[in-house]
């Protein structure tokens, strides 16, 4: 089943726009590099991506007003020294994108154009239409293309290969034939992005099932901040896709069933624009007190924009409301609901990209610098994706330069090999599918928008038990070309050991902090918890440790908007 | 319930590709991708098909439904039931299949990959962002938000007909260049582009406008480069072509054969392709030599004004 060995000075896995900013860097300073991605890169979950990406571009600006509001909305959990390089940086990433491509939308006089997004002082978030993820994808991949770097494209990642406490290589299945095969190199730059699959009511794609996530803690990598997992606000009712937070920021207007505007009530100064978490927790009340529509849903009212705005500036929205739900929103107000949307936490990483393995780096959605502490406002992400992707593959290039590289790899690739093996021949009578639906369902009930003790310790209870059950799964398909059944496999273990960390370290943490909302324990209690949580996995247990949060200019205050 | 059919094929196993049949549930509201989720998950999980956002963003999931080539993602499958009475899902046409619904796109990414399919930069870069009119930036808009995922290809009648067309995909994501302000290569481009395989090459069926799930304009992209082309005063032979076929319809309001093929080809060229003309002889099918103006030839130079006026428009501003 082996077949040629693949070496490279840095490996990147996964191809958004983080793994491609990472290989682009990667190669600029010098290093032999390859791309493994699960998906072709503009396959990457980065375009879905809609509203902007900040920079504190516009006069009158600074990029201290940006670190400030990207601190307050992490309700205070961010790494200051980490959130004051990415808003440093931002100004010089956007032109960077222009420079390379992207086509940014521009105002009347040519210049770049920005709107308001949630949470922030000023209208600092920079788009292309409401397709900037994808826009800002295309230029990257473009990069890889022109640069002419590898890319193995629908190559899943099963395991990362440590031997002497370094990384020495990654163990990748070839979807296309179902074959397993070794690559080594010198540094692995993790950017697999997200792992929102093992919610209920979730934007992610299918494909987000924190693969890297889970490979990294089986590595020996610590995952920070794990409980801290992001609710978008506006999600269409029912299929769950993204309706943009450029929505509320071009002027739309949520409603409960009664007409009401309900942000009155919970952020009187920034009412829609207020930050996902507490915009999320109001849609939840209203339901919950029972002034939502009877299926959960509240109204995202448009109308008074007009079709030709929407249409100029929103042209996805008007897309997905038509053609999935049936509603034109220069007619009838959007059903909207909160879903699962980010995770804040991720592999805990330094400033450049390092994790606790040497040789191994993370950037984007999979890594937690921490840039989003509690809560991520919106148009930070692609941000951090640019910044920290051009980190952490300079970073892995000078490690490689640096270190030569490790043996071995014989070992890891045949345990994935009876691993997979064993998943096609078990006669066990658990299928995938309905394991999947049942982590689904209990995160989301139990681990979701407000969370409390009981609910916490019976997801833990559930979790540990999917688990179990998951040993005696059975995968329905035996042939080797794309065979999504066996992958689906691969990606549910990943799931449930997520889950896992997630559930537990919610249950930890007593108090209620961005994302994390607690009826318990509603208030933020810095005396014991102004802390990250790291996650480690010894033996088949997972570890939680806590460290300190870096604090450089601005003391933690009271979070109102 | 209703029925769905199904294009499967495992060449690992299958000597030729069959079709299956699956009850599945249709209800309003439920997208194809929907059913194939349903029938892999719950009836035979050994069928393939790439899929991923189910937000008709990523670009995964394009096949070929009832005769046209979409995203399962964001196809409704009743209004489809309902329309033809039957409901057929097959992979993309003009990429060789892999496995049922999956197909081998390396021929499509190959083709994006021969455009050049990146900015490059032009003497003046700016310290800060482009400035950059906004007219100009939205000429880009009938191309830029290309997912890639391949509808256009799989419709495009010449690339059926010649493989080594680049194809609308590829050709959109070379406009998007040629016509970005801030590159600095539009007119190498565009001689690239004109040679063979290229702009020239699209026999304008409108397919791929037709089918594209995101209103990309391919073909208005083609048509816009050989404007461009014609400007920059590339000459090739299809620009020629163009150029003689329109001079005769100014004249007359026909098409001139015989001035046409002669401005476009030349002699010899009109020589090499002598068995055309036989052929058009032995049938008895010989065109006009000269040709009478049409009757309502004012109307056809106020429609050439118009078109002229705005084309203009559209790039002078």
């Amino acid at each position: 089943m082996v077949s040629d060995m693949n070496r490279y000075d840095v490996l990147v896995l996964g191809g958004g726009l983080a793994g491609a900013m990472a290989a682009r860097a990667a190669a600029a300073a010098g290093a032999d590099v390859a791309v493994v991605s699960k998906l072709h890169p503009l396959r990457s979950h980065t375009v879905a991506a809609a509203g902007g990406i900040n920079a504190a571009l516009a006069e009158g600006d600074s990029w201290e007003g940006h670190a400030f509001d990207t601190i307050k909305g992490s309700d205070y959990l961010a790494d200051q020294d980490s959130v004051e390089i990415v808003c440093r940086e931002a100004a010089a990433a956007v032109v960077e994108m222009d420079h390379l491509g992207t086509p940014f939308s521009r105002d009347e006089t040519g210049k770049l154009f920005n709107r308001p997004f949630g949470g922030h002082g000023l209208p600092r978030a920079y788009f292309a239409g409401d397709r900037t993820g994808l826009s800002l994808m295309q230029t990257a991949w473009e990069q890889l293309v022109k640069k002419d770097i590898t890319v193995y494209n629908e190559w899943a990642g099963t395991s990362i290969i440590v031997e002497e406490g370094r990384f020495a290589g990654i163990i990748a299945y070839n979807v296309a034939d179902g074959t397993l095969d070794e690559f080594q190199a010198k540094a692995l730059v993790i950017c697999t992005g997200p792992g929102g699959q093992m919610y209920g009511k979730t934007t992610n794609a299918v494909t987000c099932t924190g693969d890297g996530l889970a490979m990294a803690l089986r590595a020996g990598c610590a995952l920070k901040d794990m409980e801290f997992v992001q609710f978008h606000p506006t999600s269409l009712h029912g299929p769950n896709i993204l309706i943009t937070e450029a929505a509320r920021g071009e002027g739309g207007i949520m409603k409960n069933a009664k007409g009401e505007r309900f942000m009155e009530r919970y952020s009187p100064k920034m009412l829609d624009m207020a930050p996902r978490d507490i915009v999320s927790r109001a849609i939840q009340t209203e339901a919950n007190e029972g002034r939502a529509y009877p299926e959960g849903y509240v109204d995202l009212d448009l109308t008074h924009l007009g079709a030709a705005k929407i249409k100029e500036r929103l042209p996805e929205v008007h897309e997905f409301a038509v053609n999935f739900a049936g509603v034109d929103p220069a007619e009838k107000p959007i059903p909207i609901e909160p879903a699962q949307h980010y995770i804040m936490g991720g592999i805990a990483t330094d400033n450049a990209g390092a994790t606790a393995v040497p040789g191994i780096y993370a950037a984007g959605e999979c890594a937690c610098v921490s840039l989003h502490g509690a809560n991520r406002l919106g148009g930070n992400a692609l941000l951090e994706c640019i910044v920290f992707g051009r980190l952490a593959g300079t970073a892995a290039a000078d490690f490689a330069q640096k270190h030569a590289q490790v043996a071995g790899g014989a070992a890891s690739l045949a345990a994935d090999d009876r691993k997979i093996d064993g998943l096609m021949a078990s006669e066990g009578k658990e299928g995938t599918e309905r394991i999947r639906q049942e982590l689904k369902k209990v995160m989301w009930e139990k681990v979701g928008i407000y969370r409390n003790e009981p609910d916490m310790a019976l997801a833990v209870g559930a979790v540990n038990d999917l688990e179990r059950r998951y040993a005696n799964v059975r995968v329905g398909a035996k042939n080797k070309r794309f065979n999504y059944a066996l992958l689906e496999a691969l990606e549910l273990k990943n799931l449930l050991d997520l889950a896992e960390v997630i559930a537990k370290g919610a249950l930890i943490r007593r108090e209620s902090r961005g994302a994390h909302a607690r009826t318990d324990f509603p208030k933020r209690d810095d005396a014991n918890w102004l802390t990250h949580s790291l996650a480690w996995q010894r033996g088949s247990r997972i570890e939680i440790t806590y460290e300190p949060v870096r604090i450089t200019n601005w003391e933690p205050k009271e979070r109102t908007y | 319930m209703a029925t769905i059919k199904v294009y499967r094929f495992d060449p690992e196993q299958d000597e030729k590709p069959r079709y299956e049949e699956f009850d599945v549930d249709m209800s309003p509201g439920r997208t194809v991708l929907n059913l194939l989720h349903d029938i892999h998950y719950n009836e035979d999980p050994t069928l393939s098909f790439r899929r991923s956002c189910q937000s008709a963003i990523c670009g995964s999931c394009a096949m070929h439904v009832n005769g046209r080539t979409g995203l399962s993602c964001s196809m409704q499958a009743k209004p489809l039931l309902d329309r033809d009475g039957y409901l057929v899902v097959e992979p993309m046409k003009n990429m060789p299949v892999l496995k049922d619904l999956v197909v081998d796109m390396d021929g499509f990414w190959d083709s994006v990959h021969e455009v050049d399919p990146f900015l490059q930069a032009g003497r003046d870069v700016p310290k800060g962002a482009y400035v950059v009119p906004k007219a100009k930036m939205d000429l880009l808009k009938i191309a830029q938000d290309c997912i890639m995922c391949g509808s256009c290809l799989s419709e495009c009648t010449s690339r059926e007909a010649n493989p080594d067309y680049l194809g609308p995909a590829a050709l959109a994501k070379a406009y998007r260049f040629a016509a970005d302000e801030r590159d600095g290569a539009t007119m190498g481009r565009l001689m690239a582009y004109s040679e063979a395989n290229g702009i020239w090459d699209c026999d304008t069926c409108l397919y791929c406008n037709e089918v594209c799930p995101i209103h990309v304009k391919p073909m208005d992209a083609i048509m816009r480069m050989r404007e461009m082309a014609i400007e920059a005063g590339i000459e090739s032979q299809g620009s020629k072509h163009a150029i003689a076929f329109y001079d005769t319809i100014l004249k007359s309001g026909k098409l001139n054969e015989f001035t046409t093929a002669n401005k476009s080809l030349g002699i010899r060229g009109m020589l090499r392709t002598s068995d055309v003309a036989t052929k058009v002889i032995l049938r008895w099918k010989i065109p006009e030599v000269r040709k009478k103006p049409i009757e309502g030839m004012k109307d056809v130079e106020k429609l050439a004004k118009l078109v002229e006026r705005k084309r203009r428009r559209r790039t002078q501003r």
